[in-house]
């Protein structure tokens, strides 16, 4: 099943001399990634800088970071999970159907030469954006090319990562995963944590209309979800948390505007590579923060009567110690 | 304030094996040696057992592996223990990775009121500290990983001790630990070019001179030399290789002079050349152990069922990966260190896993000095800490351990020597490997006994076996600082553990060298490196003897 | 039989009823039934709540409305038959061992998940990862039998280990996904990435499907298994076909991406 095998950036800055930029735009979208990360920066095993590192970007079209690419190759649209799968055979010597193979838009001796440079790096890296992530295929997408850099393990050093996306979304998954051990997608509906993307994630919970409220803190799915989402945030209760009015806000039952979390408000994000990195905010807000606020959202839902969750089948009876399990 | 009568209590650092008498705790939280005033709870302990509260000197709980391993295995946490949310407990997912709220409700429940964090580095200590801030009841302790930080190896290769030392002691300030670990010394290093450090004697990869043998015994002397309260916590080169046992042994005779504690140590204990040979060295290192009175362990031990591998030593979680199958996770920590992890399942028919299983025991009833070698899982590695009670029982009776023995493959029972050890723990025995032994190599003074001026850490047990005969299944009480947190299986307060760190005396020059080293190498600002005290809850600074 | 028929529809928030299974009801007297609990949101409440209880407790259960959003039907069953006239919602047989389950309507996704033995059949359509692994798990379905009459969605039979799923209508990406053993028989065939990483297992469409690159042709030939396979789908009263003058199958070997030793069969007409 593969896994997950990554690094933090400084490792990426000091050692890859490969780097594959899969269905994302760092150029315009993380902008300080190239001169910060992982193309201009001298490292401390790659001394001569862009002259040491080869960059290669994967993408549907030519973008401003293919223009900075060593290698641009162009794929045809929603054949991500294709040339991964490929790139999988072909790393193991596995034979492959060309006719099949040239409908990725790539002849297959280009994708060999990939994967033969691949094998031939000191350090490879695949950066993946949401060409992968978000489109048909979604999170197998991103598996495909999760697998190449575990399975590349075999034959040099490889990883991968994703290349995240708004504000401390980062932050949340890492929150979530120590408080309920998901990292998103959790109902605690029945009393304890469960995790089903799906049926539990944001979207498909407002399209089927799951929910009977909805508290939004930081996002604005009234800008980016599908219509049948947004209508039903309008007919529910929708309390949005956010420094501006939002396109949600203006559909919402209660707008509540907070301080700017890193400007005004004080906290922790953490970074792509999950590294914490304390904000400190510069200026002062008029404005509660949203830590303020939700404290005393719960200090009111404090005041009504407790719910007391029913205890699932193999919990009645049990105390908390009784553990003879091998779970 | 609380006085717990008529309890046999088994107080070994204060000579008291099984005696009726009763403790005295106070408002402050302290064993006193008498207590006046009214307002006294009284425990009535008639027949039961009166410990110590258990002290874990190797666990992993919390930080950035740990969160990752979560993230790994959703399937795991379906099949695991539920924690409710009521109005006084919060919602949590035991199992082999628990979430943090969870965590402290497992140990408390089990009886261990400190736990020690066995794996920090410095670039996410914070997040480290934050789950921590987040375990109720327990205190806390942590370990920073350095031997194979890579600056500190680079002062290491040109010669420059005294600077490496004061390097260390920054370090350990700024992350906000309380001890060093040290981890496959030199392998971690090489994994970053996808490399290992199996040779104690040869130049670790990417250095000319310094071998994995000496990052250990400089890192030991530099520990002993900032007079941390915790030696230098080693987990060796050769992690799980069948035929370790000469590195163990080697690292064992390079470590005297210095103080050093050996990590699960039954993961270095094998013999055999492969996979197919492998048998059990765990008499060959008793023996070397119990002759070097400079080091203490922990055993490691392995149970049969689910396990997560979670451990710094990358290199070691590749190889799983590839001779399992299993999914893998990896996250290298820039010039610092890794960590890999690999869900496993310890199988009590496959021979390996039959002869690992067999040597944490072997370890632990070989080295009859009960006060060097403590009770551990390597938690997740070898199977989850709220299963410390079934290693107790397979302790405390031979007969029931030699019927387990009897269960293993035939070839099994030929690689090992379980069956022919008699020894049977006493409750004296548990009471030292659990709490008193760890406590004291932790150097927490007033952890691990229930003298005069102890933590008031009190774990009681019914003293009655339970349905299936065991004596130290669960505690019926247990007392954190005088507040009673746990009685008959149920939470009943949540208490806020402190955390235990060291500031260490070093050279204030060395800022002016880390600093523009750290810009070339790092990806932040040197501003944002260290961790807050503020984010420490309840910091207690242990001094150091230097 | 003991029949339950939904007062009003459930529009909003799901419910959550794993209580309905005749290893639950089957032993308990009608005012029992009527307490068990279900669950709406956070809320607990009763059967009768949404339910009116009518005859003799069972191993026969009959359910009766549009229960598209009532999941959990079924769950862990090891015996007896459930019929729903109308619709189900998720998680439809989850993890059972025994027993069978019929559906008049439309089921949701995760139909059978995980399930170990006994029988599933959906006359209408259901959603996606029918008798797959809950994320993460290694196996999906480890035996037992899922016929679905309509479309499916995506990830059908995802990690199944063992067992047989068919599906009448077309389904959606990735059927077969990680596919470990089992027989998945698409008789409208499948949009995109049939097989992804199978390793081992058998697919057959009787509908041309586009393949990964990953899939390489073996040979044309009706294999002999199919006519086992064609004698069990009569007894559960569908068909592939297996006369060679009909037509033939081109098996495709995969995925080369792993393993490998999975096929799938395309069925093509004389």
């Amino acid at each position: 099943m593969g896994g997950k095998v990554t690094c933090t950036l400084g490792e990426v800055k000091n050692r890859a001399d490969f780097i594959i930029y899969w269905g994302g735009n760092p150029a315009e979208c993380h902008p300080r990634h190239f001169t910060k990360y992982t193309l201009t920066q001298k490292g401390k095993f790659v001394p001569l800088g862009r002259k040491g590192r080869t960059m290669i970007t994967i993408d549907i079209r030519e973008t401003p970071s293919a223009r900075a690419a060593d290698i641009a190759l162009i794929i045809k649209p929603g054949k991500d999970f294709e040339l991964a799968t490929t790139i999988r055979a072909l790393m193991k010597g596995q034979p492959v159907d060309e006719a099949r193979v040239a409908d990725i838009g790539l002849p297959l001796a280009t994708i060999q030469d990939l994967v033969e440079r691949m094998k031939r790096a000191k350090f490879g890296v695949i950066f993946f954006g949401m060409g992968v992530s978000m489109t048909r295929g979604k999170h197998m997408n991103s598996a495909g090319l999760l697998n190449i850099a575990a399975e590349m393990n075999a034959f040099t050093k490889f990883v991968c990562m994703p290349m995240r996306g708004h504000g401390n979304v980062t932050g949340a998954d890492v929150v979530l995963r120590w408080t309920t051990g998901y990292p998103f997608g959790v109902s605690l509906s029945r009393g304890y944590p469960r995790f089903n993307p799906g049926e539990f994630s944001t979207i498909d919970l407002l399209v089927r209309g799951d929910t009977d409220a909805t508290l939004v803190l930081g996002a604005d799915p009234g800008a980016t979800m599908p219509q049948p989402a947004i209508d039903h945030l309008t007919r529910t209760p929708t309390i949005v948390l956010d420094p501006k009015v939002t396109h949600t806000s203006r559909i919402a039952r209660v707008h509540v505007t907070t301080a700017v979390t890193g400007v005004s408000a004080p906290g922790t994000a953490y970074r792509m590579d999950e590294i914490p990195m304390t904000l400190r905010p510069g200026l002062k807000s008029p404005y509660p923060t949203d830590e303020q606020v939700i404290n005393l959202l719960l200090a009111a839902v404090a005041k009504k009567p407790a719910w007391r969750p029913a205890a699932p089948e193999e919990l009645r009876g049990a105390s908390l110690v009784r553990l003879a399990s091998r779970t | 304030m609380v006085r717990i009568t008529g309890g046999s209590v088994y107080d070994p650092a204060n000579g008291i094996n099984g005696a009726v008498k009763d403790i005295c705790i106070d408002d402050a939280g302290r064993v006193v040696a008498a207590l006046n005033g009214s307002e006294v709870r009284t425990i009535d302990a008639t027949g039961m057992l009166v410990f110590p509260g258990g002290v874990d000197v190797h666990t992993h709980v919390a930080g950035g592996a740990l969160n990752f391993a979560r993230g790994l295995v959703p399937e795991n946490q379906r099949i695991a223990r539920k924690f409710l949310h009521t109005p006084e407990l919060r919602a949590g997912i035991g199992g082999l990775t628990p979430t943090t709220f969870a965590t402290g409700y497992l140990y408390a429940g089990m009886g261990w009121t400190t736990v020690n964090e066995a794996a920090v580095p410095i670039l996410s200590a914070k997040h480290t500290h934050e789950e921590l801030h987040d375990i109720p009841i327990v205190d806390k302790s942590t370990l920073l990983l350095m031997a194979n930080n890579e600056l500190m190896l680079d002062l290491l290769e040109a010669g420059e001790f005294e600077r490496a030392k004061s390097l260390v002691g920054w370090m350990i300030q700024s992350a906000k630990t309380f001890g060093i670990k040290a981890v496959n010394p030199g392998g971690v290093a090489a994994w970053k070019w996808g490399k290992n450090a199996n040779q104690l004697h040869k130049p670790i990869e990417g250095y000319a001179k310094i071998t994995a043998g000496q990052i250990v015994t400089q890192l030991a002397r530099i520990v002993d030399e900032l007079g941390l309260p915790h030696p230098m916590h080693l987990h060796q080169n050769n992690l799980g290789v069948p035929g370790n046992v000469a590195s163990t042994i080697e690292t064992m005779n390079l470590l005297q002079g210095h103080r050093a504690h050996l990590a699960h140590l039954q993961f270095h204990a094998y013999g055999g050349h492969d996979w197919g040979s492998m048998k059990s060295e765990a008499p060959a290192v008793a023996a070397a152990f119990l002759a070097h009175k400079n080091l203490t362990c922990d055993v490691g031990a392995v149970l049969f069922g689910d396990a997560v591998t979670i451990t710094a030593d990358g290199p070691w979680q590749h190889l799983l990966y590839e001779l399992t199958g299993r999914k893998w996770g990896n996250l290298d920590v820039e010039n610092e260190t890794g960590c890999g992890i690999v869900p496993y399942v310890y199988s009590d028919h496959k021979l390996v896993n039959a002869v690992q299983w067999a040597v944490g025991l072997e370890l632990l009833l070989l080295i009859d000095d009960p006060w060097r070698v403590y009770l551990t899982t390597d938690h997740p590695n070898g199977g989850g800490f709220w299963r410390y009670p079934e290693i107790i029982r397979l302790l405390m009776d031979a007969e029931f351990r030699k019927a387990e023995v009897r269960k293993l493959p035939p070839e099994a029972q030929k690689r090992i020597t379980l069956a022919e050890l008699d020894r049977q723990y006493t409750l004296s025995d548990v009471a030292i490997v659990t709490s008193a032994g760890p406590a004291r190599a932790l150097g927490l003074a007033q952890k691990g006994h229930l003298g005069v001026g102890a933590d008031g850490d009190v774990t009681i047990y019914s003293g009655k076996p339970d349905a299936d005969g065991v004596m130290l299944s669960y505690p019926r009480y247990v007392l954190k600082a005088g507040t009673v947190v746990v009685e008959e299986g149920e939470i009943r307060a949540l208490t806020e553990g402190r955390e235990f760190i060291v500031q260490p005396a070093f050279d204030p020059g060395i800022e002016a060298f880390i600093r523009p080293n750290f810009e070339k190498v790092y990806t932040m600002s040197f501003e944002n490196y260290p961790t807050e005290m503020s984010r420490i809850r309840h910091p207690q600074i242990v001094p150091c003897s230097r | 039989m003991l029949t339950l028929t939904l007062k009003e529809p459930v529009e909003r928030v799901p419910l959550e009823a794993e209580a309905l299974g005749p290893d639950t009801v089957a032993a308990l007297d009608h005012s029992a039934i009527c307490a068990l609990p279900v669950y709406l949101g956070k809320k607990q409440c009763r059967i009768d709540d949404f339910f009116t209880v009518d005859g003799e407790a069972s191993d026969e259960l009959e359910l009766r409305g549009d229960l598209r959003k009532v999941r959990w039907i079924g769950r862990g069953m090891t015996r007896g038959h459930i019929n729903i006239v109308g619709n189900a919602g998720m998680h439809l047989g989850a993890y059972m061992q025994g027993g069978a389950i019929e559906v008049s309507g439309s089921a949701s996704d995760w139909v059978g998940g995980e399930m170990s033995g006994g029988l599933i059949r959906i006359a209408g359509n259901a959603g996606g990862q029918i008798g797959a692994a809950y994320r993460g798990s290694r196996r999906g379905m480890s035996d037992g039998t899922i016929v679905v009459g309509g479309s499916a969605g995506l990830e059908i039979g995802m990690r199944m280990k063992r067992g047989l799923i068919v599906i009448g209508g077309p389904v959606r990406d990735f059927a077969g996904l990680e596919m470990k053993g089992g027989t998945i028989i698409l008789r409208s065939g499948a949009e995109l990435r049939t097989g992804a990483w199978m390793s081992r297992g058998t697919i057959i469409s009787l509908a041309p499907i586009p393949l990964l690159p990953s899939f390489l042709p073996s040979s044309r030939y009706v294999p002999s298994f199919l006519r086992v396979v064609a004698q069990h789908l009569r007894r559960l009263g569908t068909s592939v076909p297996d006369d060679p003058a009909a037509g033939t199958y081109t098996r495709y070997l995969g995925d080369a991406a792993v393993i490998g030793k999975g096929e799938i069969l395309v069925w093509s007409a004389a």
